[in-house]
């Protein structure tokens, strides 16, 4: 048994390679997410008709199609539209694309969540839209927004296991590639475990540090995602 | 594309799309078990028991479907025996997603006031009556809209079990495609077919649950 551990020993340069990979696309799709996200979720609750057709027609292809068909048809059915992608560029692209969709329901649902007359009181204290945006509703947005945002950045970390699909060498690729070296299913499949455990505790650990300190008061993100159903309280979905 | 290919595509992909629903349902009545248990455990199991069901839970939260789905696939056949890629999905599927099932089903029960818990206390009933007959009826309403999303996306899952070789829908589209290209049409009707089965569910969990989307 113990051999079999040394044997893998010598691959442990690649699994290194392999996190570090996947904590890229996770951090590039991420961004792609957030952008794409803030805009879909503006252009939905934009005054002009056709933006908002565009948005919700986006939001809903993207939520009840599975990612895996959207990482196929970006890498292998965007070359025959003549625009050949690399693994790497495609799935930043369609993890970006996909988790976007997500990221501006809940911008929508989070500036939903700001009571309608604080946004009249502002205005009323003569503060201009822009201004009312981003010092009244901003804010209180994307404290309610935050462990929604978290959730999203780990269903991403964990959704870069699809890529292995298109060959990518990420964590879940290289693990099969070693596998099928090795042959040492359990002892391989164990070290991604781990390693994605690892990855994903260490993400969500750095999300609950940075809510404790950016967010007055501190938010806690463990006891928020233990009574979330108590702590979104009614009022705030009233309006 | 001709109607010859559309015809046949939709044929392989139809009998890909039973596969995909019969997964989802077997997988969907697994999970749903296997959360509520771990739910009810981790809210009133004994000592031991609640910590192995956080255990699952924080588990399975952090890793992905995909490393279940080859961990079960791989691993069954290391020690010997065969798995066939229907059960191994059904189960792998099972488990991940009830992962998922036991924190809906375990935010529904904590959000029962604990004074009800105290009430029916002084009113004689017994915990597990309690549970059975105060608790889990409130719960069901609480729950279901955020239960049918996780359905949702475990419908979306099943396109994964394609990866260890099951020939559901996705594995379908992937065939066509490998034998006549044209990835485009091909996957868009794939797609089409994954959204008819969406979308109501979908509406229906936006209709329903104004709340769940900042969990």
């Amino acid at each position: 048994m113990s051999y079999q551990w040394l044997t893998l020993w010598g691959y442990v340069p690649e699994f290194f390679q392999a996190a570090w990979l996947t904590l890229q696309i996770t951090l590039l799709a991420f961004c792609v997410a957030q952008i794409l996200g803030l805009l879909t979720a503006l252009a939905g609750a934009s005054h002009l008709a056709p933006l908002r057709v565009v948005a919700r027609s986006y939001i809903e292809l993207i939520r009840n199609t599975p990612v895996l068909l959207q990482i196929f048809i970006v890498f292998f059915g965007l070359p025959s539209l003549g625009l050949n992608l690399s693994a790497y560029t495609a799935g930043v692209i369609a993890l970006g694309v996909n988790v976007g969709a997500y990221m501006a329901e809940v911008f929508r649902a989070g500036i939903q969540s700001v009571p309608r007359g604080q946004i009249e009181a502002a205005g009323i204290l003569g503060l201009g839209r822009a201004q009312i945006f981003i010092e009244v509703v901003l804010p209180q947005a994307a404290r309610a927004v935050y462990p929604a945002i978290v959730n999203n950045l780990i269903q991403l970390l964990l959704g870069t296991s699809l890529l292995s699909a298109i060959a990518l060498p990420e964590l879940t690729g290289t693990a099969t590639v070693i596998n099928a070296r090795t042959l040492l299913y359990i002892q391989t499949f164990s070290i991604t475990l781990i390693a994605y455990l690892v990855l994903s505790n260490c993400l969500s650990w750095i999300a609950e540090q940075i809510g404790a300190r950016v967010f007055q008061p501190p938010l806690m993100l463990k006891q928020h995602t233990r009574k979330r159903l108590l702590l979104i309280p009614r009022q705030a979905n009233r309006n | 594309m001709s109607t010859e290919l559309l015809t046949t595509s939709l044929s392989i992909l139809l009998h890909g799309l039973v596969a995909t629903l019969l997964l989802s349902a077997a997988s969907i009545v697994g999970g749903t078990l296997i959360g509520l248990l771990a739910a009810v455990l981790r809210s009133f199991g004994p000592w031991g028991s609640a910590r192995v069901a956080k255990l699952y839970t924080e588990l399975f939260r952090g890793t992905p479907v995909l490393i279940t789905l080859m961990f079960i696939y791989f691993g069954v056949s290391y020690f010997g025996y065969a798995i066939d890629v229907f059960a191994a999905g059904v189960v792998g599927l099972s488990v991940y997603q009830g992962a998922y099932i036991a924190e809906v089903f375990r935010s529904g029960i904590e959000a029962v006031p604990e004074g009800q818990w105290e009430v029916s206390q002084i009113l004689g009933l017994g915990k597990t009556q309690t549970f059975f007959s105060v608790v889990l009826p409130q719960t069901g309403k609480i729950v279901l809209p955020p239960l049918i999303g996780q359905y949702l996306s475990l419908i979306k899952d099943t396109s994964i079990v394609s990866m260890i070789g099951l020939s559901e829908l996705m594995h379908g589209g992937q065939a066509i495609v490998d034998r006549v290209g044209k990835p485009v049409e091909i996957y868009g009707l794939v797609a089409v077919l994954y959204f008819v089965v969406c979308f109501p569910l979908s509406q229906w969990v936006r209709h329903h649950d104004r709340r769940s989307l900042l969990s």
